[in-house]
């Protein structure tokens, strides 16, 4: 029955996404639906692993292939976890969709695009081999590539090739390294690989090259820069593409490889902190200078990302429980921001925060979700943002570092000041421009329960403080 | 028992929810709940004073928990809060006018009362910090509703808050891992180097919640932005009672600080300065809520001043200062929210005579005012000369200091008080009343503590601040009872007249009550860095903001220059060579036909070499 459950994840919106274009053309109201029941299959069967796995079972369906190929899926508790985070804020990001894109062409196009996105990703969080994950990796570039050239103009198009050529020459990097572990221990499974790693090191060159990969994918300095200009997407799918799927994919890789599987080198160690250090350090100063709304956001995600990878590269419990605690908790604030800079960008027109203001008077639901999601970045409580930031600090407290402390609390600060800017200028202040109603009702409903989430994140940290934990026990145990 | 200690933050907090529900068109039941749901509040508080019992739920792991605790400085705290809540609940019900976001404005002033008494109750360092940083979205909210544009300063106050609580977020990640426990009641660190790392950074916290420099910059901004209740409950009480509170926690029971150490030192240093510079500025507004604003930073400073002696005398004062100045402090914003509700304005300019017309607010400024100028026999007489008397077994110049700031205190107030209360009636406020009832008693009960705290000292001495100090590595033995020091009294006493020979002296040069202290903002160095800092040159807040601007600014480059790379370099470099290829690629028959030779030689000599 789980093994059922797992497979369907995976294929219900893989294969569904070919089914949509096809009902698109029969009827655009089933098509929406259907691609929002996909997604929610997926998220409500992860919802249902979930029990299971956190009693410490896992979950593995296998087909062995000669040559040390195989198709494996395994369900562990990291797996689950990370997947229920990413299938259901998808399908809130979905929800929104279907009034969002509703007026503009290639509809069939875009829905069959999100959903294999997503079923890209469940493939990539539950697959235990390499060559899977290095599949469904690409898939997840050709779909976003696809994505955010959606409305074809030529700056578009041409961002979207940035951002599929910057990603795809980061995944040969890790295909490279992928290969070099393949010579090493003769096999792309992770249950050998893991066992060979026990008792041998891992090259330097070999971990470089898959954190080439992995930085490329999660936009992490210096392959980042495609993530600010793949603001030229719609909405819906920059908050696909920061919070639910494509930046998470890298850290969850990092996470799944480098803590689980690989053996700890201390040379990682000390160097992962420092670039994710930077990378926050910078984009935290690019968003106060900024002055495109999707723009600044962008970078904060950026930001936000060296925090998590701060916290899974100190490879503490703590600092492992901060990054995916974060992981959870920056998702839901940062698709409530996209969002709601989509319903601005529709209804205002703009995406210059030097002309927007006052906006807090026309659309006061978009406004105070926006505070609330902005609340939890921040890390304010008693917003969920809160319990990760400090987990995280924490940690990295008792890794003793005073100079990357200092670099991340300014990092923190950072972020308190660019999020306060670009509410003070969007929101308050004099209306400038004539944006004469809130959002459509489903729209606001959406970025309503993301900020709601946020808020009960904070106050309910409990439960998912429970499920990460386990999660953290399970990784540190399989190490 | 113990669900009696989770009740003082549940009740007020779901009744500010349930406020929030309420539409403005029932003001009345709003007005309702909020007063019941103070009075509730007061009533756990004075049930809960003299327990000391303590409870724990798990929370997050990590050693985290839910764990509270109630003792004589908490039970003392909460008390003072909610008294102070309770009153101020019954003020507004006649205070807010229509039109006005009620709802909001109560539910927030609810939450806040809620999540005092979660801070404060907190056993757990992280539950209490959770607590303390959750105050700054209430503290945002209320500051937002003020008048137009109050959204500026609200977000001012937010981020200079919200930065220094990050700064005592990392204090207490520190102290956890020193001390191995989050459980406040059971730590107690040596001062190490890591350790006075972490008591500066929630040093920082401490002091910034309690509003002194350089952290005040908010606060007389909000003076004028925010409600007037609100500043009447939150900066002038509430944060000071926390702030103080919590300074007073780290620096008697969770480090082991020695009388002379550099930490001690620096913190009279930024009291003493605190209280200088403050009430200089506060000399020289000609608002009526502006001038109490920077009286409300300024008398931050003899607290901090005092915790900062380490000498037993200067603790006990700057606790009692703090409860004392919490009392005159919001007493002065209730009697400037009463000018404010009966003339529609604070603005001294134009105030005058309205002692006459509103007698029982003047009478009530009269007392607060005496209070805070440290006049004998009200409450803040007594504990600034147990300050003083700290200060100046530490050094002159503290002492100094701290007298100087009383002198421009006392001016500062006979300047309000002649400018508002008394002189010559403008036309326009011939026929303004006394306040309504509601608003008189919560004023009335404040000054009776003014009263009865400065004749009855050795009763708020020796049942509520001494017991405080049971925990710390103090014996309370030493300070039974409350001796006068006569020679500082005498000082104190001179100052008093100078301030009164200086503001007739003022007065009739510039034969105006709101020129008086004209010939001081007017004398020829101080004119200079007056009028800089009513330009805000001097604002720590403004500074950091273009310091953090041209940082991000470096930041901003960086970014372009890596995007520069890819957007330029590689399709310049890739251009290059692909635009090489193709010229070679002539479609030349005889060219291709020469490479093709070319290559076919180096397969041979290759093929050559290896057999």
């Amino acid at each position: 029955m789980q093994n059922i459950s797992l497979l369907l994840i995976v294929c219900v919106p893989a294969i569904g996404a070919f089914l949509l274009p096809l009902i698109g053309r029969l009827n655009r109201g089933l098509r929406n639906g259907l691609a929002f029941i996909f997604v929610l299959c997926s998220c409500l069967l992860s919802f249902s692993l979930l029990p299971c796995v956190l009693s410490g079972k896992v979950i593995e369906i296998a087909k062995y292939l000669p040559l040390g190929f195989n198709f494996i899926l395994v369900a562990d508790s990291l797996a689950v976890f990370m997947a229920c985070v990413s299938s259901a804020i998808s399908a809130v990001i979905l929800l929104f969709s279907w009034d969002y894109i509703s007026h503009y062409d290639n509809q069939n196009e875009y829905y069959s695009m999100v959903v294999l996105f997503l079923g890209a990703m469940m493939g990539l969080v539950f697959s235990a081999n390499l060559i899977l994950m290095y599949i469904f990796w690409e898939i997840t570039a050709i779909s976003s590539w696809r994505l955010i050239g959606f409305f074809r103009k030529k700056t578009d198009v041409l961002r979207a090739d940035k951002a599929f050529l910057v990603t795809v020459f980061g995944s040969l990097l890790m295909l490279l390294g992928f290969v070099s572990i393949y010579q090493q221990t003769g096999s792309f499974d992770l249950s050998v690989i893991r066992e060979y790693f026990r008792h041998n090191p891992l090259s330097a060159v070999t971990a470089a090259l898959i954190l080439a990969g992995i930085f490329s994918k999660s936009a992490t300095l210096p392959f980042h820069t495609w993530l600010p200009d793949a603001g030229v997407a719609p909405s819906p799918v920059t908050a696909l593409l920061h919070a639910a799927v494509l930046v998470k994919i890298g850290v969850y890789v990092y996470a799944r490889l480098f803590i689980v599987n690989f053996p700890v080198s201390l040379l990682l160690c000390s160097i992962v902190p420092w670039i994710a250090g930077v990378s926050a350090l910078v984009c935290g100063g690019a968003a106060l200078i900024g002055t495109d709304f999707k723009r600044i956001v962008a970078y904060s995600t950026i930001s936000q990302i060296g925090f998590i990878f701060l916290g899974l590269s100190l490879g503490t419990e703590i600092g492992v429980f901060g990054g995916l605690l974060y992981i959870l908790m920056h998702g839901i604030a940062k698709a409530g921001l996209f969002l709601c800079a989509g319903i601005v960008e529709q209804n205002a027109g703009s995406k210059d925060i030097t002309k927007l203001g006052g906006l807090f008077k026309v659309m006061p639901l978009t406004a105070v979700s926006f505070l609330f999601c902005v609340f939890s970045v921040m890390g304010i409580p008693p917003f969920g943002g809160f319990f990760s930031k400090y987990m995280v600090f924490s940690a990295l407290v008792g890794n003793g570092n005073q100079m990357l402390t200092f670099i991340f609390l300014i990092g923190a600060i950072l972020t308190i000041l660019y999020l306060a800017r670009l509410f003070m200028l969007v929101f308050t202040g004099e209306l400038r421009i004539a944006a004469k109603r809130e959002g459509s009702s489903l729209m606001v409903a959406s970025v309503v329960i993301l900020a709601l989430a946020c808020l009960a994140g904070g106050f309910f940290v409990g439960y998912p403080s429970k499920v990460v934990q386990s999660v953290v026990n399970q990784m540190l145990t399989q190490q | 028992m113990n669900i009696m200690l989770f009740l003082p933050i549940i009740v007020p907090f779901v009744s500010g929810g349930v406020v929030l529900l309420v539409p403005n068109r029932l003001p009345v039941l709003q007005k309702a709940i909020t007063i019941v749901a103070t009075a509730l509040n007061l009533a756990l508080a004075i049930f809960l004073f003299k327990q000391n019992v303590s409870c724990s739920l798990p929370w997050i792991g990590f050693g985290i928990d839910f764990a509270l605790r109630v003792y004589h400085f908490s039970a003392f705290i909460i008390l003072a809060c909610s008294c102070f809540g309770f009153l101020i609940a019954i003020y507004s019900s006649f205070f807010i006018q229509k039109n006005f976001r009620a709802n909001q404005f109560f539910s927030y002033f609810l939450i806040t009362i809620a999540f005092t008494n979660g801070a404060v109750l907190a056993d757990n360092l992280l539950l209490m910090f959770f607590f303390w940083e959750g105050l700054l979205l209430v503290l945002f909210g209320m500051i937002a509703l003020g008048r137009p544009g109050a959204f500026k300063t609200a977000m001012k106050a937010f981020i200079i808050v919200a930065i220094t609580d990050l700064c005592m977020m990392i204090g207490i990640a520190i102290v956890s891992r020193l001390s191995g426990t989050f459980i406040i009641s059971k730590i107690n660190l040596p001062p190490s180097a890591a350790g006075s790392v972490a008591f500066v950074l929630l040093a920082i916290g401490a002091i910034s919640k309690a509003g002194s420099m350089p952290f005040h910059s908010w606060i007389p901004d909000a003076a004028l932005d925010a409600p007037l209740l609100f500043v009447a409950f939150v900066p002038a009480a509430l944060e000071k009672l926390l702030g103080i509170y919590f300074l007073a926690r780290i620096s008697l029971d969770m480090f082991q600080l020695s009388a002379h150490s550099f930490l001690n030192t620096s913190l009279m240093v930024i009291g003493s300065v605190t209280i200088l510079l403050a009430v200089m500025m506060a000399l020289i507004q000609k608002n009526y809520k502006k001038l109490l604003a920077y009286h409300a930073v300024s008398q931050v400073g003899y607290m901090i001043l005092g915790i900062g002696t380490a000498v037993p005398a200067g603790i006990i004062g700057g606790l009692f200062h703090m409860v004392n100045n919490a009392i005159y402090k919001s007493g002065l914003f209730l009697t400037a929210g009463s000018v404010e509700r009966q003339t529609g304005t604070t603005d001294l300019e134009e105030l005058g005579g309205l002692g006459r017309k509103m007698p029982i607010t003047f009478i009530c400024f009269l007392i607060a005012a005496a209070s805070i100028s440290g006049v004998p026999p009200f409450n803040g007489f007594f504990s600034k000369e147990l300050v003083y008397e700290g200060a100046l077994k530490r050094g002159f110049l503290f002492y100094a200091i701290a007298a100087t700031g009383s002198f421009f205190t006392a001016a500062s107030f006979l300047k309000l008080g002649h400018a508002a209360f008394l002189g010559k009636v403008p036309p326009k406020y011939e026929h303004t009343k006394e306040a309504p009832l509601a608003m008189l008693i919560p004023m009335a009960i404040i000054a009776f503590f003014c009263v009865f705290f400065g004749l009855c000292n050795s009763f708020a001495l020796q049942k509520l601040i001494q017991p405080v100090l049971h925990q710390a590595n103090f014996h309370a033995a030493e300070f039974e009872g409350f001796k006068v020091n006569a020679k500082l009294t005498a000082v104190t006493l001179i100052i008093l007249f100078a301030a009164l020979a200086n503001h007739f002296f003022g007065f009739r040069m510039r034969g105006k009550a709101i020129a008086a202290a004209d010939h001081i903002h007017h004398a020829p160095v101080l004119s200079f860095f007056y009028a800089k800092a009513q330009e805000k040159w001097f604002d720590p807040y403004d500074i950091g903001l273009r310091i953090v601007n041209m940082a991000a600014g470096f930041a901003f480059r960086v970014d372009r220059a890596i995007d520069w790379l890819y957007e330029i370099l590689i399709v310049k470099v890739t251009g290059f060579f692909s635009g090489t290829m193709k010229r070679l690629h002539t479609g030349n028959y005889g060219t291709y036909l020469f490479w093709s030779l070319i290559g076919l030689a180096f397969v041979i000599i290759f093929l050559s070499r290896s057999l």
